[in-house]
């Protein structure tokens, strides 16, 4: 009542104007919870960088590479799997190798919706154009062991050694103890895509020489996997076999172990 | 304006008395040395109640307290409510602050001999408030219905289960059925408002009355006896010679102090923002790792760390035990010396329970006993391990991670620490030892026999055996050479 109207005003104004600031400011405080750091079922992760990193690194390597299993972040690897395969991989495992099954029907914590997610981001990250077209890692067709002995002496013996078991420059592949725990596909994907991130060549081989062709692919890994020893008892697990029966295309990598043990 | 407050102030006074009550309790001498730094913890957690229950109040205008809600209620504050996460944030900060607070006044009062004759009740009292407030901690942690208070809450209740005879009538009464369920959190939200804030209003009065009634601590002397004959003449002596008036003397360090506690919980709340709520209270969510909120990391590193023998024992017996202690301790040393420069006991003591109650919070933290579930496909092989590996050890080195190895052993510092590192195993076990130790565990280890193939052993033990620094060659077995043997292939 007694105060003059110019001050009230002046202070109302300047009232609100801390006022405005305050709550401006409030907003950009660091302790404001950031909508990425928002909590969501893992269910509904939908994030390539996260579902990799959580399900993946462990294996594959952090950035897809380097790790102990087979680098996904290889373009020939890429180009040469088809999506069927590496999502079946994916959700179903591989029986007999340290693959799991992270399908959510099989046990693992990943949805179809996820494993699609990481198929898709695996190309779209880390695919690109190979020349010439490299064989098929999925194509299993038979090959002759004793060709691929050939193959083999004239395209591998130079690291591996001359009978397989060890060379100057990589370990042995024809050790029984590894030989059990790789399917063949994987034999396949070694000697197409190579190892780049370790220094194995791919199946172009070291610069100015011919590359493989499938047939010979064929042949050095049916030549490889005659080194493995018979399995002591049928592995072959007749009660999963109905699971893949229903879907032709997740049953491709599970199938394709030992298939040409002779 | 000020005519027209002050008429309406005399207006009540004049029938409410309020001066003639408030001013000679404002007024009150209280012993000069009070006037001090070290007095001002009890009213500063005062502050801070009547800030949680401000804040508290607010917060209750938006939350739902129902099970399919509660979590949707939050993340409505935290995401779309202007400044709804800071009003969280300055409750729970302020919650953390009202503990610790409590914790240091406590503990000023014990060493000051505060709780000595004549004010006994005083203390009693103030046990039950830090109990109360302990409750108000426990069930607000609750409030925050995320993945910490569901599992926080099944491990409270499970204890509770424990108690002989009536244990499942306990655990019944508190959430309302055998397991945590609908109504489960609608009987800890009448807790968290309206049982425990009342029990705690009514507990401060009876403290603060007790508190006017006898006096405040004077400052204690070694060699100052308290002495039930003289003691309270002598406080009378004290006061009349040499005190001051509470107003303004005494109280203006206790609301600075408080003051600069407000801020601080301020600055928590802004800087730090608010505790959760992490992921949605679902059971069957096992991707989690929940932990209790810091007040409780002690109990919850000493509960993982018993032997299973000593837990029911412990956790039905050793809250008893400690409150009845409490308790009982001034009508046992309720005489006698005040100051801590002559109790070196009870400072002994003192610095007991922090160095416990720190190495426990520390434990709690990091927990180093808890595998780390997500380690075997999140964390990589250092690459450093793989290069130059044959390819039967880089199986091995997949066998390590696909069979969750990682989850107990750490590999270049990542993984979980239940079990040593891995680093550099090579140098401690041969192969004949790592074989072994794989197949058949042994010191806190599982057999890993069944669970894998004889390749995958082998792959396994050829890898480990690669982990030694290069400058360190593996451990030998001297009696290989001594019998003529060979080394296996």
């Amino acid at each position: 009542m007694t105060s003059r109207p110019g001050s009230s005003l002046l202070a109302r104004t300047l009232a609100a104007a801390i006022a405005c600031a305050a709550i401006a400011g409030c907003d950009s405080l660091p302790g404001k919870p950031r909508e990425a750091d928002r909590p969501i079922r893992p269910s509904e992760v939908t994030d390539f960088a996260a579902l990799w990193g959580t399900n993946c690194a462990g294996c594959h390597g952090a950035d897809g590479d380097r790790g102990s299993s087979t680098p996904l972040a290889n373009p020939v690897y890429l180009a040469s799997a088809t999506d069927a395969a590496i999502r079946g991989a994916t959700a179903d495992g591989i029986p007999g190798t340290s693959m799991p099954a992270f399908a959510t029907s099989r046990g693992g914590l990943l949805t179809d919706q996820q494993i699609d997610l990481l198929v898709q981001g695996m190309r779209s990250r880390w695919g690109k154009p190979v020349s010439p077209t490299p064989p098929g890692i999925d194509d299993a067709t038979a090959g002759d062991p004793g060709r691929g002995a050939a193959v083999f002496a004239a395209r591998c013996a130079s690291c591996h050694g001359q009978d397989g078991a060890g060379g100057p420059k990589a370990g042995s592949v024809v050790d029984p103890d590894y030989l059990q725990l790789v399917s063949d596909r994987a034999l396949r994907a070694a000697t197409i895509a190579g190892r780049p991130d370790f220094g194995m060549p791919d199946w172009r081989g070291e610069s100015g020489r011919e590359p493989l062709d499938a047939g010979q692919v064929a042949d050095v890994v049916a030549w490889m996997a005659s080194k493995r020893p018979a399995p002591i008892v049928a592995t072959a697990p007749a009660a999963v076999a109905p699971a893949h029966a229903a879907n032709p295309a997740a049953a491709q990598p599970t199938t394709t172990r030992n298939d040409h043990v002779p | 304006m000020k005519s027209l407050f002050s008429s309406i102030g005399s207006w009540l006074d004049e029938r409410l008395g309020l001066s003639e009550t408030l001013a000679p309790v404002m007024g009150h001498q209280v012993p000069r040395d009070t006037a001090s730094w070290w007095y001002v913890f009890g009213s500063a957690t005062l502050v801070l109640f009547a800030l949680q229950v401000v804040t508290g109040i607010c917060l209750a205008l938006v939350y739902a307290p129902a099970a399919n809600e509660a979590w949707a209620s939050l993340e409505w504050l935290n995401y779309q409510q202007p400044l709804g996460w800071f009003l969280r944030a300055l409750h729970g900060w302020g919650s953390n602050f009202m503990v610790g607070m409590m914790t240091v006044h406590m503990i000023q009062v014990f060493l000051f001999g505060a709780w000595k004759y004549p004010r006994e009740l005083t203390w009693l009292v103030g046990v039950f408030l830090f109990l109360c407030t302990l409750g108000m901690a426990f069930t607000g942690q609750i409030m925050r219905f995320d993945q910490d208070a569901y599992w926080g809450l099944g491990i409270g209740v499970s204890m509770l289960a424990r108690t002989p005879l009536v244990g499942p009538y306990l655990v019944k009464l508190l959430v309302g059925g055998p397991i945590i369920g609908a109504e489960t959190l609608s009987r800890f939200f009448a807790l968290h408002v309206f049982v425990v804030p009342g029990l705690l209003i009514g507990l401060v009065v009876v403290h603060l009355v007790l508190v006017l009634r006898l006096g405040i601590n004077e400052w204690p002397m070694p060699g100052r006896l308290v002495d039930r004959e003289t003691y309270r003449e002598k406080y009378e002596e004290l006061v009349q010679a040499d005190g001051v008036p509470f107003f303004p003397d005494a109280a203006k360090r206790d609301i600075v102090f408080a003051g600069v506690t407000i801020l601080a919980v301020i600055a928590c709340a802004a800087i730090f923002g608010p505790m959760g709520p992490n992921g949605v209270p679902d059971p069957t969510l096992i991707r989690t790792v929940p932990r209790p909120d810091f007040f409780f990391l002690s109990l919850f590193a000493a509960f993982a760390l018993l032997p299973p023998w000593m837990e029911t024992v412990l956790i039905l017996t050793a809250p008893v035990v400690g409150i009845v202690a409490l308790l009982a301790m001034p009508f046992l040393f309720g005489l006698g010396e005040k100051s801590w420069k002559a109790r070196p006991m009870s400072v002994l003591l003192v610095v007991l329970a922090l160095v416990i109650l720190v190495t426990l919070t520390r434990l709690g933290i990091t927990s180093p006993w808890s595998p780390d579930m997500d380690a075997w496909s999140a964390d990589p092989t250092p690459v450093r391990f793989l290069e130059g590996r044959t390819p039967l050890e880089m199986r091995g080195a997949s066998v390590l991670q696909a069979k969750q190895c990682r989850n107990c052993h750490s590999l270049g510092g990542e993984g979980g620490e239940r079990g040593p590192a891995l680093d550099d195993v090579a140098t401690r076990l041969t192969r004949d030892q790592l074989i072994r130790q794989v197949i058949q565990g042994g010191g806190n280890m599982p057999a890993y026999g069944r669970n894998l193939s004889p390749a995958e052993v082998t792959a396994l033990v050829s890898f480990l055996e690669t982990l030694h620094p290069a400058n360190q060659p593996p451990a030998r077995d001297a009696s290989r050479p001594a019998a003529g043997a060979r080394p296996p292939a």
